[in-house]
């Protein structure tokens, strides 16, 4: 099954795409992914409800949630009531450590995004903050990334053993399906996506 | 309606330095040397060179949109500015529709400003009104 793991709606302060829309784009388009996750930012939307489109469209919509840290942006799968509870979803200067424990603790999967992009990318905080413990997977396919910025994160996740996936980090309609992750099963909801992350065996694929 | 969803158009703009001068000093009166000294840009700024007004840039794609659409109105259009589009390069700008409104007589369109690398330092939305077909 292949998932972008990494997508803004109209939710996002900066999201300029309906879901409506990107689930068309997908079907005119034909491409090759069967879901995609939306990642809001600072939040989580527990409001919308996106079924009628998942059936529509035959796509499986997921929601997680993309906070902010010290050592960069962080992608969360899996969000519940614990850890919304757990820390405050809106702040942009969240303890990295604090993102990765309460997340473990509450059955999310917490992973660090566009790692290589300048300021909000985990690399550009390695040589001044250090190696911070926990980290198990990294975004290496973002569709936002400029020229560098993959290899960087590639290199990253070699030197320290993550594991990678891809994500398109769509903001208008016309950009998502440009990177994603392949899972060697069917993932249903986002208790099988953290399951599924945990478990391994995926790779990001990227189509641009 | 005159237009579909998904349908695609581009073009390339031309934001060379004199182009770009002549935006800032006779257009708009904007001539600070960001726009239109690389060096200086470099040097003091710290940017990779002369940048391109933002103002230049959502001008460039309003009129992408009425290369693609003649007569078109525009409602609203909106630009986020994620890198530097620089002077003298040569970018593509796209539009792309992903919305229509059949009763309003509206389309919804991503627009983007690709670099020769392929990033998007520019990208924005668009609500145009299309002018109906006689």
């Amino acid at each position: 099954m292949i998932l972008d793991l990494h997508n803004h709606s109209i939710k996002s302060d900066d999201g300029r795409a309906r879901v409506e829309s990107y689930c068309q784009w997908i079907r005119k388009k034909e491409i090759p992914i069967d879901g995609f996750v939306l990642t809001e930012h600072r939040q989580y939307d527990d409001e919308s409800d996106y079924r009628a489109l998942e059936d529509e469209f035959g796509l499986r919509i997921l929601k997680g949630s993309e906070v902010e840290t010290e050592y960069g942006h962080v992608l969360v799968f899996g969000v519940n009531d614990d850890l919304r509870a757990a820390f405050d979803f809106t702040r942009i200067d969240l303890p990295l450590a604090t993102v990765l424990e309460e997340s473990g603790r509450c059955g999310a999967q917490a992973v660090p995004c566009h790692p290589g992009r300048p300021n909000v990318g985990l690399c550009a905080h390695y040589e001044t903050r250090g190696v911070p413990e926990g980290v198990e997977i990294i975004e290496v396919a973002s569709g936002g990334s400029r020229a560098g910025e993959d290899e960087a994160a590639a290199a990253l996740a070699e030197r320290h053993d993550y594991a990678g996936v891809g994500g398109s980090d769509a903001h208008i309609v016309s950009h998502i399906g440009r990177c994603a992750t392949r899972f060697p099963r069917e993932i249903r909801d986002e208790e099988d996506l953290v399951a599924a992350l945990r478990e391994g065996g995926f790779e990001a694929v990227r189509w641009t | 309606m005159m237009v579909e969803f998904g349908d695609e158009f581009e073009f390339q703009p031309d934001v060379s330095m004199p182009t770009v001068k002549s935006f800032t000093t006779e257009a708009t009166r904007m001539d600070f040397w960001r726009f239109t000294d690389h060096e200086k840009a470099r040097e003091l700024g710290g940017l990779p060179g002369a940048i391109v007004p933002g103002i230049m840039s959502q001008g460039i794609l309003a009129a992408a949109i009425h290369r693609f659409l003649p007569g078109s109105t525009i409602r609203k259009i909106d630009t986020i500015f994620r890198a530097p589009l620089l002077v003298d390069s040569s970018p593509t700008a796209r539009g792309v529709v992903t919305h229509v409104d059949e009763e309003e007589g509206t389309a919804e369109i991503d627009l983007t400003l690709v670099n020769e690398a392929g990033e998007t330092p520019v990208l924005g939305t668009a609500v145009v009104e299309v002018a109906r077909a006689e």
